[in-house]
């Protein structure tokens, strides 16, 4: 099974020496760990934003690069590219995916 | 497996009742160390518990609904005390775009995710759930 790079870089930092009781990672630590690269984010309804990660705070707030958007209505995903940089509210932020490409990609292609 | 004496309570609420139970005896455990090697009590530096020993499932395939509709599945590899969750393989399970409250068992590969702590409503050990005949249609009569 191959690990996905993010937790890699986790691990070697225990084997590395650095105490470390458990081999977990904090949510918190992963996020920051993709500052600077794309994630995609799941909000708490149907919409999605794709963009690369600037910065978040305490309460998950993101502001994001070049982000798109993607809602869902009625089976049809609807893309806007914003073009922006944006503060994205972390209230309905449910799911963060770092590297993820959005709904587009061809990992996400529904596998039963 | 589901006994005919309580037909309400799923495979899901037991396991996390056994867990629950477990850390409780856990802390016990703990307090009564603390007692019996004379330990002062620091009310001040006391960490607040969970209730639920997710420490248990680290590594373990779980099942996490969200508070939109949204559910997940995937490996555990990490929480925090705000029950923030770092899912490996994580799937997302579809929804009938007719329906968005039904759930379907098709799912959508997300890979390593981070589930918000705010947005959890459940989570349960993947294999321990299981359909069973809905128990309260016999009382129409």
């Amino acid at each position: 099974t191959t690990t996905h790079p993010l937790l890699a870089q986790h691990r070697w930092k225990n084997y590395q020496g650095v105490m470390a009781s458990t081999g977990r990672v904090l949510p918190l630590e992963l996020i920051d760990k993709a500052i600077g690269s794309k994630v995609w984010i799941l909000m708490k309804g149907q919409t999605e934003i794709v963009g690369t990660l600037q910065g978040f705070d305490d309460y998950v707030n993101l502001v994001l690069a070049d982000a798109i958007e993607y809602t869902t209505v009625d089976g049809e995903i609807i893309r806007k590219d914003l073009n922006a940089e944006i503060l994205l509210n972390g209230n309905h932020v449910a799911v963060l995916v770092p590297g993820g490409n959005g709904p587009e990609d061809s990992m996400a292609v529904a596998a039963s | 497996q589901t006994t005919q004496s309580a037909p309400a309570t799923s495979i899901a609420s037991r396991e996390l009742r056994l867990l629950i139970f477990d850390n409780r005896l856990d802390k016990q455990r703990q307090r009564l160390n603390n007692m019996s090697s004379n330990k002062s009590g620091h009310p001040a530096s006391k960490k607040k518990e969970s209730i639920l020993a997710l420490d248990k499932m680290i590594d373990g395939k779980i099942r996490v609904k969200c508070l939109g509709g949204r559910e997940l599945k995937g490996t555990l590899r990490g929480f925090d005390e705000l029950v923030n969750l770092v899912l490996d393989d994580c799937e997302e399970f579809l929804r009938d775009p007719n329906d968005p409250n039904s759930i379907t068992d098709n799912t959508r590969k997300l890979g390593l995710v981070v589930c918000r702590g705010t947005q959890v409503s459940l989570i349960s050990p993947e294999d321990g759930m299981e359909e069973i005949a809905n128990p309260f249609l016999g009382d129409d009569e």
